[in-house]
């Protein structure tokens, strides 16, 4: 029934479950269609098209950056690394979020993965914040939980759909790495 | 030369088993002539050739007795398949058009399957309340349930014993199209609005809810509200993406004094992040022209009888729950909006009333409250939108340390078992 729908409306693109470890190493973007209005993509390694992501961390660092157009630059830490958040004068309202968050909370983000190549040939992927907010111990935890079960599910779909065939060929992935990536983020979840 | 090296040898096997060696290459051609020249699908073509080769060899076909057509639980039973089944045949309809010569249901321990057997097909008449093997029979799919066909190759031998069974029952929230049982209490009756319907309503267990539909005929008896039945061999049908259950030619008992502790959850069940609050959430304010309701603007104005300085105050939610494949729509009716912020509509009345930001207020707290948390809700879809009506239908998911620990498990299994 939702295909159906999807042909009829917008409809808005999913948030993607994703470790920062998996997201970072992200190179491939992409626009679906050639309309100024396509959405963009980035393929993550272990196959899926991502147009937008659901994280949650700690917020280990929050500065304040820029001159004339402030922006936020905060860092939030999952099992396995780092996401890069921010938001500018586009982002009013994450920033205005943002600003009420003390450094050292559990926040959860909404926001698009952008890949940007540095001068020296170097690649850095980082996340434009839709939203953040903060959130409680067990709303991390079942972040974690909830982010093993759908990067598993990739993992187990690799190389039988399109777009797992795609990231195959481009990253030539090992789905054994991000199993293993996986097990680590679980372990270190008490319960 | 061999197109199917492995058929070819699977066939020379069974007919070597009778102690004649076959010609292989008779084999081959027989077999490339069917699937490649009648395009038979291979499985189909495999029986074929080698039933024609055991006739050749004039050997017994297909030995029955030793069962080396395996038994299909009637439960699996899929489109597409050839099965031999055992069941009882439980209901006998009448036939629909002359080529069919008999429809009803079997069943055996793992399920139940609606059943069709073809005019062409000079089957022996099945009696009702008696035991059958079907030897391969196919399965194919009528209105999206799947359906046993009886045609002129297939063989129904009577089963002479006696052999008893509890039909499976189905959980409501598990339905899906097929011959289903299933034990339930009637929570509501409908206004029958079809001359040839006999009766309409709600039916409800531990795990959902869904309608049921009788129509009339000579035997059918309406059920009562309030009471618990246990339903055997109902038609689950889906429309439009919604399960009902069809009770004509089912039948039921009825169980004096037994009561079941619904589930009041409506429609489909989503799990996931809620990500987005959407700008008409919060404590709004409604038209009270009779028969309006709708949302009135910051001023006061009605889309239709504009200006109204009298209204009344609602709590609710439009907001996107994703779970992580698609982002659903949903919208939280005032109870569900309740349960799930904590918030009641007089609470949120007194924080607008006092609060310098009014409206705006409410809104934020609820964002608080909500953004990025893991909740489910159930409802029914409505336009792409998910309408969750009350609180029974939503909650704030919590941490589930044997789930946790089953992802550690799955986790630490290389995906497809062992690693070679």
């Amino acid at each position: 029934m939702t295909e159906q729908n999807s042909s009829r409306r917008y409809m808005r693109e999913p948030a993607r479950r994703v470790y920062a470890n998996e997201l970072r190493e992200v190179r491939l973007h992409f626009r679906d269609g050639t309309d100024e209005k396509s959405p963009t993509y980035v393929m993550l390694p272990t196959g899926i098209r991502c147009n937008r992501i659901f994280a949650c961390g700690e917020m280990i660092l929050k500065e304040k950056k820029g001159e004339e157009n402030t922006f936020y630059s905060v860092r939030v830490k999952d099992p396995t690394g780092m996401f890069f958040v921010n938001a500018g004068s586009y982002q009013q309202e994450a920033m205005q979020q943002i600003a009420r968050i003390e450094q050292g909370s559990f926040v959860a983000v909404v926001g698009k993965p952008v890949v940007r190549s540095m001068d020296d040939g170097s690649v850095f992927v980082s996340v434009r914040a839709e939203s953040v907010f903060p959130v409680d111990r067990d709303t991390y935890r079942l972040w974690v939980d909830d982010t093993a079960e759908q990067t598993l599910n990739r993992i187990d779909a690799f190389r039988s759909t399109p777009d797992s065939e795609k990231a195959a060929e481009f990253y030539n992935t090992n789905p054994e790495i991000y199993r293993q990536m996986v097990v680590g983020a679980l372990r270190t979840i008490e319960f | 030369m061999d197109a199917y090296p492995d058929v070819v040898e699977r066939i020379s096997q069974k007919i070597t088993e009778k102690g004649v060696t076959p010609d292989r290459g008779r084999i081959a051609s027989k077999l490339n002539l069917l699937v490649t020249e009648f395009s038979i699908p291979l499985e189909e073509a495999e029986r074929t050739v080698t039933n024609e080769m055991m006739r050749e060899y004039k050997l017994d076909s297909i030995p029955r007795s030793s069962g080396s057509e395996e038994l299909t639980p009637v439960a699996s039973a899929k489109p597409g398949a050839w099965v031999t089944i055992e069941g009882k045949v439980v209901a006998l309809q009448a036939s629909p058009s002359p080529s069919i010569a008999q429809k009803g249901v079997i069943a055996d321990a793992s399920g139940a399957i609606e059943f069709v057997v073809w005019a062409k097909a000079n089957a022996p008449v099945m009696e009702e309340g008696q035991w059958y093997r079907l030897e391969s029979a196919v399965v194919d799919e009528f209105r999206g349930s799947p359906n046993l066909k009886v045609h002129s190759g297939t063989t129904i031998t009577a089963i002479e014993e006696e052999r008893g069974f509890i039909p499976q029952m189905t959980p409501l929230a598990d339905l899906a199209p097929g011959v289903v049982s299933v034990r339930a209490k009637v929570i509501q009756l409908w206004e029958v609005r079809h001359e040839r319907m006999l009766q309409t309503g709600l039916l409800g267990d531990e795990t959902g809810t869904t309608k049921f539909i009788i129509w009339k005929s000579d035997a059918a008896e309406p059920l009562e509200d309030g009471t618990v039945y246990t339903i055997y061999f109902a038609t689950a049908e889906e429309f439009n993406g919604r399960t009902s259950l069809n009770l004509s030619g089912a039948e039921w008992c009825k169980e004096e004094g037994a009561d079941i502790e619904v589930s009041r959850r409506e429609g489909t069940t989503i799990t996931g992040a809620f990500v987005h609050l959407g700008t008409g959430s919060g404590l709004i304010k409604r038209c009270k022209v009779e028969g309006c309701n709708r949302a009135l603007s910051r001023q006061n104005f009605c889309p239709v009888h504009e200006i109204q300085q009298d209204f009344r105050y609602d709590l609710r939610i439009t907001g996107v729950v994703d779970d992580g494949t698609t982002a659903h729509n949903v919208l939280l009716q005032l109870p569900a909006t309740e349960r799930v912020t904590g918030m009641s509509l007089q609470g949120a009345v007194e924080m607008a009333e006092n609060n310098p930001l009014g409206l705006d207020d409410v809104f934020i707290r609820m964002q608080e409250l909500l953004m990025g948390r893991y909740i489910s809700c159930s409802g029914n879809d409505i336009d792409g939108t998910m309408l969750v009506r009350d609180g029974d239908n939503i909650e704030i998911i919590e941490f589930d340390g044997a789930r946790h620990a089953g992802l550690i498990n799955r986790a630490g299994t290389p995906a497809g078992g062992v690693q070679e």
